[in-house]
This record gives C-alpha cells, structure tokens and sequence, in this order.
C-alpha cells in the first residue's frame, strides 16, 4: 500500500511542477487585469474583436511550436505569411470568383514548397536551422516585393469568409448570425487543431518530438530525421497558410513586408507556453497558452493607458518575466527530481 | 549451428585515422561471441559497419548468405540485425515504452496503437528488469536502467543477428547475472549473439567463443568452449605482450601523513547523508558500493557542483565553502568526471584546446596567452600520459575512449594539484590505457604526495590502488576498510549492507 501512495504523490508533484502550468497561471492573471481594466471584456462583440486580433499569432505559434518540438527554429514565418498574403491576391481578380479556389492551391503548394526549402536546408544539408530560415527569409520577401512591390492587391469577395461571414455577399443570414457567435479565425484554429491532434496520434507526432529529443538516437532508431525534419517545417507551413487566409480575408489585400514583426513573437510565445528552446519538450496546446499571454501584454498596455513611448518597454519587461518564471520553473522541478533520486 | 554473418577484410578509415585495416569477424545462429580488444582498437566500429551505422571503405559483409551493403540502421534492422549502441540511443523526454517501439511503432490503420506497443513493452520489461515502470520517462531512470531499456529496444526487435557493444558498463553484478540468463535464453532459441566487453570475466562466462582485435585488425580467433577460458592468454593476445604478472602497487605507508581535505557531515537532499572522511596527504583513498550510491555525486559536490550541500569542509586545516567549480579549481580539488563525453571534453575542439582551456581561466593567467610555451607544455603532456595521436591539433572526437580520458586528467596536469577526485576513471577504457593512468597517478602520489579520491565501479581497481576503502550505501558511507580487510570479497560483502538496515529506516 504504501509504495503506491508515495509513488502517487510523486507523480503529483511532477504532474504540479510542469512548466505549462505556470503559463497557464500567468494567462489567469493577465485575463483577471484585462478585465478589470476593459469593462467590456467578457462581452460578445469586444470579445469577437478580442478573438480576431488574437487569432493569427495563435495560428503562427503553433506552427513554430511544432517546428521547436522537433530542435528547429523558424525566423522566416513573418516573411512566408507576407509572401502568401502576396500570392493570393496577386492570383486573385475581384470580379472573378473563381480565382479564389485557384489562388488558394496555388498558395498552398508554394506554402509545401517554402517548408520542404527551409526543411531541406536544416534538414539535408545540416546547415543551423536558425541561418537556413534567416536566409530564407529574404528569399520570401524578395518574392513577395517582386509580386506586390507595393501592399495592395485584389481580393475576391467570398475571402471575407475567412474574417466575417456578415461581409460576405449572397451569405444565407443564418450563416451570417452563426458569425456573430464563432468568428471564422476560431474554425481556422480549430481546423489547426484537428490537424495536430491526429498527427500526434500517429507516427509523424511521436517523430516529431523523438528527433527534436535527440536527433543521433532517434537516427539510430532507424527514423528518417532529415524527413521528419522537413515535415516538421511542411506543418509549420500549414499554418501560415492558414494565418494568410484570415489576413487576406480581413484587409482584402497583400503586403509583402507586414509579416515581419510576428517572426520573434511567435517564438516568445512558443516559449512562455513553455515549449523548450532545445526541443523534444513542450504541448503544442500549451503553446496557444503562450499566445494568448503575449496578445495580452499588448491588451492590457492599451488599455491601462500607458504612454506608447513605455507601451514597448513593459511590454518587453512582462515577456522577459514571463519566459523567466517559466524557465525558473522548470528548471526549479527538475532540481527538485534530481535531489530526491536516489534508492529505488 | 549456421554461420549466419561474416565480414571479411573489413576497412574504415576517419579523415587521417585507420579504425579498421583489416576486420574479420564472423557469427553463429545460437552462440554467443565475445569482441574483445583494447579502445581504438577497432571493435566498435566493426561492429557499427555490420549494423548499418557506417558503411565499410573495402571489404565485404555476408549476411545470411548474401552479400549486403546497408546504406542506414534502418535496412539492416529491417533484415534482422539490431544493435545495443555504446552510447545509448534512447530519447531522454520520451517514456520507457516510447522508446522501446520507437521507429517501429504498433499500428492500426494510419495512428498509433499504443495500447498494442504498451503490451509489447511490458512483456519484453518484465523479463529483464521486473518492477519497471515502463511510463516513466528516460531522464527520470537511473544508466543500469536506461542500459536495460537499450537492450529491450533491441531485442524487441525479433532480431536474428543482436549486436551488443558493451551493454554491461553501467550495470550493477545483479543486472547484469539476469542479463547473462536472457543472453542464453535468446542464444538458445537460435539468435547469434556479438557481445563486446572490457570485462574479461564476463567474457570468459557467457561467450562460447572470442575474437580479439588490436590496431584495427583481429589477431585471435578462441574457442573458449574447446580451447578452456585462460584469461592471461587473452590479455596477452589484446595488449599484443606476453602476459605479465600483475604487481600489487603497495605504497601503503603514507598514512600517517598530515590530514588534506577533512569533511564533515556533508549532506545533499537524500543523495548524500552525513558524509564524513579525512584525507591524508599522499593516499589514495577509494569510494565504493553498489552503483547509484551517490558515489559519484559525492565527487561532484566535492568538485563544488552543488552549492546546496550542508556540512563543513576543511582544506589542510582552513576551512573553504566549495560554493561553485571555480572555488574548487582554486583550492587545488580537481575533479577527472565520469561522464567525460559531456562533463570532460570538448569533442570537436583539439586537444591542444582542452588540454590548455583550464588555464585560461586560472587566477593570474597573463593577458595575452603564450601560446608557443603552452604548446610545448601540451607536447609533454602527451609524452607524459602517452596519448596516441596524430597532432595537438586532431579533435579530441577523433580519439579512442582511453586516449580521450587521458587527455581530461592531462586538463590538470600543470596544475599543483592537491587532491585529485577520479570517477570511474577507468570505465569504457582499454586494458592498456587504463594500465597507463594508475601507472602516472601511482606515480604523481609517490613522489608529489598528491592526495586522491577514487570512484571505481570496478573493485578489482580499489583493490589495486587504494590505501583506505569507503563503501557507501543510499548516501551514506557504511564501512572504511583498510590495510588487509581491502580485497574484492570484504568489498561486495560491505556493499550488499546487509546488517543493521532497520536502524537506518
């Protein structure tokens, strides 16, 4: 009996000291100031706003948590999401419907071929992942400035359908008030979500994290790494793709360069969501965690009136507490495992 | 009995260093061959050749009656051959049963089965290493377990072929008794078995016949089962001299020397408990016990590793606070790790690199680096520790086990060294090799009085070379021999702890 009960409790306390859960305590108090200070925040058309302006850095999160699981990183995100921003609406002609279905084939195999390049890069050429998508990055805006020099661009107009169905001409209404409750970047982050849940219940998941873990066992193990690599970046790019949609959707244009900014955000929040910089570590769900951490920050400098000359300054100074209450965390748990390892 | 593998004229070269100029090796179904041979002597390599991890420059490789070239791991598991690596190859934040199946996963239909993969883990566990938790997770298990999980990893497999390449190093007698019982049981159901161990009588006990291999080639072929299991021809066949008779080295005389490093009550969580010795200038004292005792966090917390550690420490009657690896450094308390993959080198730097790095960092190093003087200090220190190599300049990655653990004591040698903490210096490392270590620090204690506290998994070392024996046993230190109780028998008696356990509950 007693081994039992000693062998539960440990499993608590390793269950307690998981770093996620102290971003998932840091997203209760920032939920907490947020509304305190924004009177309105639970209710439906601000949250709605709320949900838009969070969506994309959740979908860009994700797929950078699935490529620092597998040891990768990816500092060409910001430029792919403008690259694909400027593809769709240079393929698309508002006057022609049609044009929508093919811009988006098109987008989605130039968004394979941009994951199968930065995969190939770190994966079979063995050059550092963070030099190979830091190259890379100037490849993707290089193409996106040849295409649209200037942002703009046209659109179709059922691409709204990806922002807000109420815009989107000839919409049944009962769509349109469907709309009002589940904004369409939700659906997006749901289809995103599917998309890894059933990853990780096949091989490709396990891989992911096998190779992200140790790279040489994992080789050993007979596990084609350079491929797994490659997917890794291939699923990354899946969901810019799908980021690209909302933006297009909501601006009805394309701009080569407003991509850049989420490139380092997206890893911070990978990180506050306590994906480890090393890889091998870390829930892709809990990387949403991170997201919603980092949006926040901004929130709730908006709203508690801070000059925007400081909004930076502590904002940065809030992602610096954050990524180090987490990594103290862990770092703190394993400490404590270690000491307490000995007789068995 | 079928020949089911041989390789013949085997070579592999590495940039400017020959692994293998000239590798025969070959397998039975249902015998168990031993691979003997001195580290850089060319086994290990042989061995990943005919798993697919390298392939060879020349020379073929039959298997099963065919001649095969297998481009990965991957194809040669595929066709029956699975391999216990050296440096293991499990993923660390996956759990035990993840990496048993890993790479070749249950399924149903497109996802992963892992109740099926679950069910197939515990059974091969349970065999091996009864009482397991395959949920746990690898970094949470201690090296004879993860040791355990490699060779279930392979043998999961349902090899034809099973390659072990020194599966024993980190495990306990215990472990590796019930090792040698499923060796059998696989041998018996007709799996040829390769086993490489520096343990002569591991060898001697379980291999039905041995192949040694020196300088990249293999010299002898013994049938133990026909020709008798004399282990001083073997050694002789892998050092390449006539056997010669082991000298005890008996410097015990130096114990009334002037105490050196005094401890007292020194704790750590659960891992080290009232840790209490005195260490006399010029002696050796030894450090032993089952594995896992805290034997080797006891060096670390002496090298300053864990600044958390409760209790006093005295150097030569002054009182220090081993605070952080810089304060022992400074106190003259220089640690040889055990891990020295990742706690002593630099594998990709050159041995100039890591022979001169702590230097670097020592209290009144000159502002500009005399480069040309350190250069031909690292030239004697080559000479002194006889490392085999091409140049100062060759990565410490290129070099055998045993040149590597003598370039990590050569770290210290310019150093006055007060007390030298060694831990398991000896594990993974050739017959010759390890010959040459005790035979300089023998020498260093002789003649400096160095002070040294040893960790040896192997008894017969603590038996060799130390002047007071300490058994330690769950953090505490349960028995000191000395003078004549120190022999191999007195050591496992002391170590099993049976007396008096109650009283420490």
């Amino acid at each position: 009996m007693k081994p039992t009960n000693t062998r539960r409790l440990a499993s608590l306390v390793s269950m307690v000291v998981r770093p996620e859960y102290s971003s998932l305590l840091i997203l209760v108090v920032m939920v907490a100031i947020a509304a305190a200070l924004q009177r309105n925040f639970f209710q439906g058309p601000s949250l709605l706003l709320t949900i838009d302006a969070f969506g994309p850095l959740i979908l860009l999160t994700m797929g950078q948590a699935v490529v620092m699981v597998t040891g990768l990183f990816d500092l060409s995100s910001g430029a792919a999401l403008s690259l694909y921003t400027c593809i769709l609406t240079y393929v698309m002609r508002t006057d022609q419907p049609a044009t929508g279905i093919a811009a988006i084939l098109i987008t989605f195999v130039a968004a394979v071929a941009v994951g199968i390049i930065n995969g190939f890069g770190a994966g079979y050429l063995r050059v550092s992942p963070v030099v190979v998508t830091f190259a890379t990055s100037f490849l993707w805006l290089g193409i996106g400035l040849f295409l649209r020099p200037t942002p703009g661009g046209q659109s179709v107009n059922w691409f709204n359908a990806f922002y807000d169905l109420r815009n989107v001409d000839g919409m049944p209404s009962f769509l349109k008030s469907v709309s009002s409750v589940v904004p369409p970047v939700l659906i997006l982050i749901l289809v995103g979500c599917l998309f890894w849940y059933f990853l990780s219940k096949a091989r490709t998941g396990r891989y992911l994290y096998a190779v992200g873990g140790n790279e040489e066992s994992a080789y050993r193990s007979g596990i084609d790494t350079a491929r797994v690599q490659i997917i890794a970046y291939v699923i990354n790019s899946v969901f810019i793709f799908l980021a690209a949609l909302f933006f297009v959707g909501q601006n009805q244009s394309g701009d080569a360069r407003f991509g850049d900014p989420f490139t380092l955000r997206t890893i911070a929040s990978a990180v506050v969501g306590g994906i480890a910089l090393t890889g091998g570590r870390g829930s892709i769900f809990f990387a949403i965690v991170g997201a919603l951490i980092i949006n926040l920050v901004n929130k709730i400098i908006f709203f508690a009136n801070i000059p925007y000359a400081y909004g930076t300054l502590v904002a940065g100074v809030i992602v610096i507490v954050a990524i180090g209450g987490a990594q103290l965390y862990s770092a703190y748990g394993k400490r404590a495992a270690s000491k307490g390892r000995v007789q068995r | 009995m079928v020949k089911i593998l041989e390789a013949k004229g085997i070579k592999k070269r590495f940039g400017g260093v020959v692994a293998l100029s000239n590798g025969n090796l070959s397998a039975q179904t249902g015998q168990i061959t031993g691979l003997l041979g001195a580290n850089g002597s060319g086994k290990s390599t042989m061995s990943k050749i005919i798993a697919g991890v390298y392939s060879a420059d020349a020379g073929e490789v039959i298997y099963d009656r065919k001649v095969v070239h297998y481009a990965n791991p991957h194809e040669a598991r595929s066709n029956g051959i699975a391999m216990v690596y050296q440096n293991l190859s499990l993923v660390a934040n996956l759990t035990v049963w993840q990496n048993i199946v890993l790479g070749a996963e249950e399924k149903r239909g497109l996802l992963l089965d892992d109740r099926q993969s679950r069910e197939l883990s515990r059974e091969i566990v349970e065999q091996l290493l009864p009482g397991l938790d395959i949920r746990r997770t690898i970094d949470s298990l201690s090296p004879g377990e993860m040791q355990i999980v490699e060779i279930a990893k392979a043998i999961s497999k349902r090899p034809r072929l099973l390659i072990l390449d020194e599966p024993t190093a980190a495990l306990e007698l215990a472990q590796v008794k019930s090792l040698f019982s499923h060796m059998r049981n696989l041998a018996a159901q007709g799996i040829a078995i390769v086993f490489t161990s520096h343990r002569l009588w591991e060898v001697m006990e379980i291999c039905d016949d041995t192949v040694v291999f020196r300088n990249g080639e293999n010299v002898a072929q013994v049938d133990l089962n026909r020709d008798g299991r004399d282990p001083e021809k073997i050694i002789s066949h892998i050092t390449g001299e006539t056997a010669r008779t082991r000298q005890k080295t008996t410097l015990r005389a130096a114990n009334t020397g002037a105490s050196v490093l005094k401890v007292s009550n020194l704790g750590y969580g659960t891992v080290l408990r009232n840790v209490s010795f005195d260490l006399k200038k010029g002696e050796i004292l030894g450090i032993g016990g089952l594995a896992e005792q805290g034997q080797r966090e006891l060096m670390l917390a002496l090298a300053g590793y864990y600044p958390e550690t409760s209790g006093e420490v005295e150097l030569e009657g002054r009182r220090i606070r081993l605070s952080h690896p810089a304060a022992a450094v400074r106190n003259r308390i220089l640690l040889v790790p055990g891990d020295r993959e990742s706690e002593g080198l630099f594998l990709r730097h050159s041995i100039f690199s890591n022979i001169v790095f702590p230097r670097l960092g020592a209290r009144g190093h000159p502002l500009f680096t005399p480069f040309s003087k350190y250069k031909e200090e690292c030239r004697k220190t080559i000479d002194t520790l006889t490392i085999r190599t091409a140049g100062l300049d060759m990565p410490v990655r290129t070099l055998s086990g045993g040149n590597q653990q003598k370039v990590v004591v050569g770290k210290w040698l310019s150093f006055d060294t007060k007390v030298l903490l060694l831990s398991d210096p000896a594990k993974g490392v050739d017959v010759g090799a390890k010959r040459d270590l005790y035979d300089y620090i023998t020498r260093r204690v002789r003649e400096d009085a160095m002070s040294v506290i040893l960790y040896a998994s192997d008894n017969e070392e603590l038996v060799d070379f130390c002047d007071r024996v300490m058994i330690m046993y769950e953090g505490q230190i349960v028995a000191t021999l000395e003078g004549e109780a120190i022999n191999a028998d007195r050591i496992i008696e002391s170590s099993m702890h049976v007396g008096n356990r109650q009283e420490d509950r």
